[in-house]
């Protein structure tokens, strides 16, 4: 990147507009992340549609903005109403809401809070450092390499939960067959159209995206109205004493690097790192016995490590165009819309882009700490918003979404129908994110392997020969083939079992 | 002892049978493809990576309906040791039914998409924006009045006045 890039990407950054973007981006994160229900991915998918009407810097600045944010605004309901937000912020509530109940509400929001932006900050700057880096590896990428990286971010499928390993593979597949709808690039064949004239250029992404994140979340809503929450009292959010900073700074640099690491890898997201941040912070701490009683290391751990895997999931969505989270394949796909080509070349043709990335997610990472600082009252309330008044203006939002883009009902009726059908899989324990992340890798994944295949001379043979492709395949296969071997080995020491009684 | 459908009747098995059905109706859809010389399509015909997908899909199903029996038998080992005589088709339909609220919800939705062509996407919303609330319990009739006339106005000032969206005006309208 040249360093003129920064120079410039800072200019766009001042300007009254883009930076009243990002301050509302971040305001609008906290909000989402704060309404249980809502989240950042949600969020995002949200606001995508309406992006496009945005120039691509400011557009993609507005949404890593409200990634960063929506991600800590999660942690105020947590602490106040053990009602976490925002699926990360599940782990902050196991030590944030007993502290609200012994009258520490401030002290565990403010714990949060300066976790949260040191994560944000330190994931940012990996970013910063990490992602040109990891480009100019993937410069030397050709179609097997990409084929074998995308086969690799689907197996990573298999890790986010291990009850639901195949659930995630199978979500993963869907996502994929709905990526071959439209008309074959190679061969100009139609496939699954079913003489539907807007499904010959493929199911829309945006469509898809609003009704199996938010038309989901709305039925999901449906189904458990008349649940209520305890909240907590707060009288104001106080910034962490010296001695509880000492306490819990080792923490936050741990579970900063954990959300950093998990973050980066292709499909793992903040939940992950938040609960592994959770872990790690209970095993290293000298007072474990205070963990799900009201330990401040139980809020800071999960807190810097959600954050930290927000700049960490943005490395591979940016530098290999291969999405870090689902909320980064909501941003890959939003970039893709824009017109953009992430992966490698994105560094060199965009670098105002890539900078201004940087920049404001920086920028909402700081922000959100004084917003966090003197809103957290304010906020607090949101969730005292009726879900009868607040559940519709979301669904006009979905609506005006799918339709604002291609002003097109079929575009309605995509979302409607990937809700109905997203709410059925939801229940059954398959989650949108795995089916975002097949639709998001699809076409790089088809085309790679049919590049790659006419390469070798239709020998899949070709794909040993070449060293980063055979490590990537065989480390998704390590990973993804965790279920099968689990089924085989379950049946083999029952077989032996049964062998030994007989 | 359980008879090999009560060994199905759990959630995992279902879906993994689900999954399997919709493979294999995916698969049938391939067949329709047109056909494509070799030497055009490169050895790499278009039915070639969806049915690999399809394909592995259904392995992962079948994996889950496997896995799921297992699961099953175990708990049904288990549940005959605490002598308890509801069947997993008995527990699972008690779990699984939602809430008359949800299914009149999910109607709404799909009833919006219908409305949308025929009234109009702004008279639509300000329907739903007063029968989604009354369909949840709520009854501060004058709040729902209130978003019934301030969501569709909001939308139509940010999207149709500020960005130049138009959206259908509905075809009853047309024919006033």
């Amino acid at each position: 990147m040249e360093p003129s890039g920064l120079g410039i990407a800072f200019s766009l950054l001042t300007d009254p507009v883009v930076l009243g973007l990002i301050v509302a981006g971040t305001v609008a994160g906290v909000i989402i992340g704060a309404l249980p229900g809502l989240s950042s991915s949600m969020g995002v998918a949200l606001l995508l549609p309406f992006s496009l009407y945005l120039e691509p810097v400011p557009a993609i600045a507005l949404l890593s903005a409200l990634y960063c944010a929506g991600t800590f605004g999660g942690s105020i309901t947590a602490v106040l109403i053990n009602a976490p937000g925002a699926p990360p912020a599940v782990a902050t509530a196991f030590d944030g809401y007993p502290m609200a109940l012994k009258g520490e509400a401030g002290r565990a929001l403010g714990i949060a809070a300066v976790s949260s932006v040191s994560g944000g900050i330190i994931s940012v700057l990996t970013l910063l450092l990490a992602a040109p880096l990891l480009a100019r590896i993937a410069y030397s990428f050709g179609p097997p390499e990409y084929f074998a990286l995308g086969v690799f971010a689907l197996s990573m499928l298999a890790s986010i939960g291990a009850e639901s390993a195949l659930k995630n593979l199978i979500g993963g597949c869907l996502g994929l067959l709905i990526a071959t709808v439209g008309i074959d690039l190679t061969t100009g064949v139609e496939r699954f159209t079913f003489g539907v004239p807007q499904l010959l250029e493929g199911v829309q992404f945006i469509p898809v995206l609003i009704g199996l994140f938010a038309v989901t979340e709305l039925l999901n809503q449906a189904r458990h109205l008349g649940r209520e929450s305890v909240s907590a009292t707060m009288s104001a959010l106080r910034l962490p004493s010296r001695e509880d900073f000492r306490r819990v700074r080792n923490t936050i640099l741990r579970s900063s690097g954990i959300g950093v690491f998990v973050g980066v890898l292709p499909a793992e997201g903040s939940t992950m790192a938040a609960m592994i941040g959770y872990n790690e912070a209970k095993r290293w701490s000298k007072a474990p016995e205070e963990f799900g009683k009201g330990s401040i290391e139980g809020v800071a751990g999960p807190e810097a490590a959600n954050n930290a895997a927000t700049g960490g999931a943005m490395v591979p969505t940016l530098a290999l165009g291969i999405p870090g989270s689902a909320t980064a394949a909501v941003i890959l796909g939003g970039l893709q819309v824009q017109g953009l080509r992430p992966g490698p070349y994105l560094f060199e043709e965009q670098p105002t882009l890539l900078y201004g990335i940087f920049l404001a997610m920086l920028l909402a990472n700081i922000l959100f700490l004084f917003i966090g600082l003197f809103g957290a009252k304010v906020f607090s309330r949101i969730s005292l918003v009726p879900r009868t008044f607040l559940w519709p203006t979301v669904f006009a939002l979905c609506l005006v979404g799918a339709y604002g883009l291609n002003q097109s009902m079929v575009d309605v009726w995509i979302m409607i129908v990937s809700g109905l059908v997203g709410y059925v899989l939801k229940r059954n324990g398959f989650g949108p994110a795995p089916i975002i992340m097949g639709i998001v890798l699809g076409g790089l994944i088809e085309t790679s392997l049919a590049q790659s295949l006419i390469i070798f001379d239709q020998q899949w043979s070709g794909f040993l020969r070449q060293p980063i492709a055979a490590g990537l395949l065989l480390a998704a296969v390590s990973v993804g083939g965790r279920p099968l071997r689990r089924f085989l080995g379950g049946l083999l020491a029952r077989t032996a079992g049964s062998a030994r009684r007989a | 002892m359980k008879r090999p459908l009560h060994l199905l009747a759990n959630r995992d098995s279902l879906a993994g049978v689900a999954v399997v059905g919709v493979c294999a109706v995916a698969w049938r859809l391939t067949a329709g493809f047109d056909e494509v010389p070799a030497i055009l399509s490169q050895n790499v015909p278009p039915t070639f990576f969806p049915r690999l997908v399809i394909g592995t899909a259904a392995l992962l199903g079948g994996l889950l309906v496997a896995g799921g029996i297992r699961r099953c038998a175990r708990e049904a080992a288990d549940q005959a040791a605490a002598d308890d005589p509801s069947t997993p088709i008995d527990k699972a339909r008690g779990a699984v039914l939602p809430p008359p609220v949800f299914w009149a919800t999910a109607g709404l939705i799909a009833a919006a998409g219908v409305l949308v062509p025929l009234v109009g996407t702004l008279f639509t919303l300000g329907l739903v924006a007063i029968a989604l609330p009354l369909l949840w319990g709520e009854r501060r009739f004058r709040l729902v009045l209130a978003l019934a006339l301030g969501l569709p106005g909001a939308i139509y000032v940010v999207f149709t006045v500020a960005l130049g969206v138009r959206f259908p005006v509905g075809q009853v309208w047309n024919l006033l």
